[in-house]
């Protein structure tokens, strides 16, 4: 498998094509810095530096259609044509490399009539629907049209002949395509290829008969492709559930995070009318880079559907009936006062810390300790008592310089999609080395398979296995491990040997360099080990408590079955689920884009959202809630207002409070010890993961269950399979 | 530094509204409590109001109650001025029956107080 584009995995293979004389010089010198001039203002840059490159760092923008920072060069838009004194051509800034002593000028006549020329010709063949494309306001095409396309147009179709046209194509539920307006830019083809893995996008036909496609009729299915719509620069690919619905300049925009995976992918909420209309994702060079997968971006519809908008109590043929809070709280109290200390709480994956630390704070009040997680962890050894056991330690910059990864049952691709595009970003360009233990799935890289018993674990670590030699040659070697692994009956045996391995491994390179990473699956997770929680139900399933307070657990971890007929279940979240329906008391609580909340990704760092939209009907903020659910109680909790909860939340962790930045952990040598002592013995039972397939991806929480986009997304992959083109392979 | 030390002990000296000194102050002020307090009867009559004189005199005495910290002689005479400015409106008429029952505030719901209150109104 070729992991790069010709041009780009063999730079010094095609110079020497191209210019062998000129090729074998310069590579024998060392990099010297050289001295180019744009519009007369020096700089100093590297050789193999594009003008582009070199026009940004002095603070000139030339305009460009095509060309992306972090897509290959394709140089075919035309578009930053800009003058070198002395060349009797316009030369392309993208894809030009500067040489010494060059004087670009970025504003001359000559650069302002290519400019000027190539906006013509790009709209000779765009239409002009401006006011029905959704693009209108934020096009590339509009903007630059106006900057430095002409003043009036010399097109008069005199045989009215008409512009090109190009049928659309059907590439899914999330993309809508209208092909007619593209500029053939093919930076989604690039993104698909090099960042999606997905080689199904490309051209077929030339000049005016160029068409952008998918060769056969398929959809563009990736867990990634929501992307494509932010980098086409005309509204030739736009969102299909956003379409028709808002214009950029009247949504009003809120910087958030994004809770439906452990990643924390930062994103931007546009808002109107009380309404989310869409979400965008937000730059964050260390978490999501500029990407945001398909879940986070398009399952925003399910926060308007199964809301819990009321209170609600179960009625006596075992109805929820709407009820005012009063008589929520006061009936949640009286349960509550009645249990005494048999009180038990379940947190689910989308809960944030400060409910957490709230909801911890009253059960301990009461006298109970049984606040425990839906996801399991090993008890045993150092259980979760040092956090560098459920990080991803070496954070996911880090990926980028790894040389070797080990993933152990875990399917990056469908877990945390963002940190499966680092790994497959370090695969192209660092030419990374994977291997898998667990299902062979397919990760969009290729990949050694070690196989799925977890006995091979053991052989890695003991050496036997061909694949640990690599591990051992490597400068840096990293090692994740799917944190579902953990919920096994053997979890704390494969914990210990990766751990084991991870030390092994760092003793020999003996640097900073952190080999041990733990992938989270839901984003309450870390935030709920650091405040003191205990993961796992195992302890409530073996003394059922009289009260149950399920915090937005949705995942079934402790049916109705398990529980006695007189435990009173109350549930506190957003949507109608598995929880709710299980529930005796129903408190609607804010989703993530109605509050200010703390969350802390797979990697310790702390994030907040921020208010986009208000609670829909009577819910409320979680923490409040539970904070006035205390009050009624009579053991009133000692804070009013966000900025208290979060004092409080200092008190516990202060790192929960230093929002961006990820908090570094330690005592790798101490977990290993302590995790020794515990049971050591691997199960044969093979390694298994939850989501294998990209159907399985799409709903797989609350928020996205309720999603009428993601169900069809579920749809249009099952679809996909029954087409003669469909191979299991690439998909 | 004399000088401003001068300046800062000097007596300060204000031009004053209407009264110069307290005494002056506390006779308009009475005043207006005497001319408000005949009035009322009159103006129970007239507006046709749901109240009666004693419930009226019990408000005017809470109105002027609710000023009684005031100290300074200027703010004084302002609310006097404020206060005979409301019975001119009263007695020419020019108030309706509405304004006057503005000062019993019957339709004004209290603002939620402490957590919970705000809590379930949904205001916090």
């Amino acid at each position: 498998m070729l992991r790069v584009p010709l041009s780009k995995a063999l730079p010094n293979a095609v110079k020497a094509v191209c210019s062998p004389k000129r090729g074998s010089t310069t590579l024998a010198k060392a990099p010297e810095k050289i001295e180019v001039f744009i519009d007369d203002k020096s700089v100093m840059v590297e050789p193999g530096t594009t003008v582009l490159q070199a026009a940004a760092m002095v603070g000139v923008e030339i305009p460009r259609f095509c060309y992306h920072e972090r897509l290959a060069v394709a140089g075919n838009c035309r578009m930053c044509l800009v003058e070198v004194e002395k060349s009797p051509k316009p030369v392309a800034a993208c894809a030009m490399p500067v040489m010494k002593g060059w004087r670009i000028k970025t504003n001359s006549d000559m650069t302002k009539k290519a400019r000027e020329g190539v906006m013509e010709f790009l709209l000779v063949n765009h239409p002009l629907d401006c006011p029905i494309c959704d693009q209108g306001g934020e096009c590339d095409l509009q903007d630059q049209s106006m900057a430095f396309g002409s003043d009036r147009s010399r097109f008069t179709d005199i045989q009215f002949s008409g512009k090109r046209a190009v049928e659309d194509k059907d590439v899914g539920p999330l993309i809508k395509t209208v092909m007619t307006r593209c500029i053939h830019c093919t930076r989604c083809i690039r993104f698909a290829s090099e960042v999606a893995g997905i080689d199904d996008l490309g051209t077929t036909g030339r000049g005016s008969d160029m068409q952008i496609g998918t060769y056969v009729e398929k959809f563009f299915l990736s867990e990634l492709s929501g992307n494509v719509i932010d980098l086409c620069p005309v509204g030739a690919l736009t969102s299909k559930p956003y379409a028709f619905t808002a214009r950029p300049w009247e949504t009003r925009k809120t910087e958030s995070v994004d809770v439906l995976d452990a990643v924390g992918s930062n994103i931007i909420v546009s808002t109107r009318t009380g309404e989310v209309m869409r979400i965008l994702p937000r730059l964050n060079e260390e978490v999501n880079e500029e990407w945001l997968s398909d879940k986070a971006r398009f399952s925003y519809d399910g926060l308007k559907r199964q809301r819990l908008i009321t209170p609600m109590l179960k009625g006596p043929e075992g109805e929820l009936l709407p009820v005012e809070w009063e008589d929520a709280l006061s009936f949640a109290s009286k349960a509550i006062r009645d249990a005494g200390s048999e009180i038990g709480v379940i947190a689910g994956g989308q809960a944030d810390a400060e409910a957490l630390i709230a909801l911890k704070d009253l059960i301990n009040k009461l006298g109970s300790e049984l606040v425990c997680t839906e996801r399991a962890f090993p008890d045993d050894g150092a259980g979760t008592d040092l956090r560098s056991s459920y990080l991803l330690n070496s954070k996911i910059t880090g990926i980028e310089e790894a040389d070797v990864v080990l993933l152990i049952g875990t399917n990056p691709r469908f877990e945390a999609p963002l940190v499966n595009s680092r790994i497959r970003k370090a695969w192209v360009h660092n030419e990374l080395e994977v291997g898998l233990i667990g299902p062979c799935v397919n990760l969009t890289y290729s990949f050694d398979h070690l196989g799925e018993d977890p006995n091979v674990i053991e052989e890695v670590l003991s050496g036997k296995h061909p694949f640990a030699k690599k591990l051992l040659n490597a400068k840096k070697p990293l090692i994740i491990l799917g944190s579902q692994q953990l919920e096994r009956n053997d979890g704390v045996a494969i914990l210990s040997k990766v751990q084991q391995m991870a030390k092994h491994l760092s003793s020999k390179i003996g640097s900073e360099w952190k080999v041990l990473n733990i992938l989270q699956q839901v984003a309450s997770q870390v935030a709920a080990l650091d405040l003191g929680y205990k993961a796992g139900v195992e302890s409530l399933k073996e003394c059922p408590p009289k009260v149950l307070f399920l915090l937005g657990a949705d995942e079934c971890a402790i049916t109705r079955d398990d529980l006695p007929q007189s435990t009173t279940v109350i549930y506190l979240g957003s949507h109608g689920d598995n929880g709710a329906s299980m529930a005796d008391i129903v408190l609607p609580a804010a989703a993530y884009t109605e509050k200010q909340a703390t969350y802390v990704n797979t990697e310790g760092r702390a994030q907040q959202t921020l208010v986009a939209v208000t609670p829909p009907g009577m819910a409320r903020e979680d923490w409040k809630i539970i904070r006035a659910i205390s009050e009624v109680v009579g053991k009133k909790l000692p804070y009013d207002t966000l900025n208290e909860i979060r004092g409080r939340l200092e008190q516990v962790s202060p790192n929960l409070t230093r929002y961006g930045e990820a908090e570094e952990a330690n005592f790798y040598d101490q977990a290993v010890e302590l995790s020794k002592e515990a049971c050591n013995k691997l199960d044969c039972e093979p390694l298994e993961v939850k989501y294998k397939d990209l159907e399985d991806y799409y709903m797989t929480d609350p928020i996205s269950r309720a999603s009428t986009t993601m169900a069809k997304c579920v749809q249009a992959v099952r679809k996909q399979k029954e087409s003669k083109y469909y191979d299991s392979g690439t998909a | 530094m004399a000088a401003s030390e001068l300046a800062r002990k000097g007596p300060k000296l204000v031009k004053p509204i209407l009264s110069i000194d307290h005494g002056e102050a506390r006779r308009r002020v009475l005043n207006l409590y005497k001319t408000w307090y005949r009035q009322i009867p009159y103006i129970v009559l007239d507006f046709d109001i749901p109240k009666n004189i004693e419930q009226c005199r019990a408000k005017l005495r809470e109105e002027f109650r609710k000023n009684a910290h005031v100290k300074d002689v200027r703010v004084i005479d302002m609310l006097v001025i404020k206060g005979q400015m409301e019975l001119k409106e009263t007695v020419h008429g020019w108030k309706t029956k509405g304004h006057v029952m503005t000062f019993f505030k019957d339709t004004q719901e209290p603002k939620p107080e402490g957590f919970l209150a705000k809590f379930i109104s949904g205001t916090n």
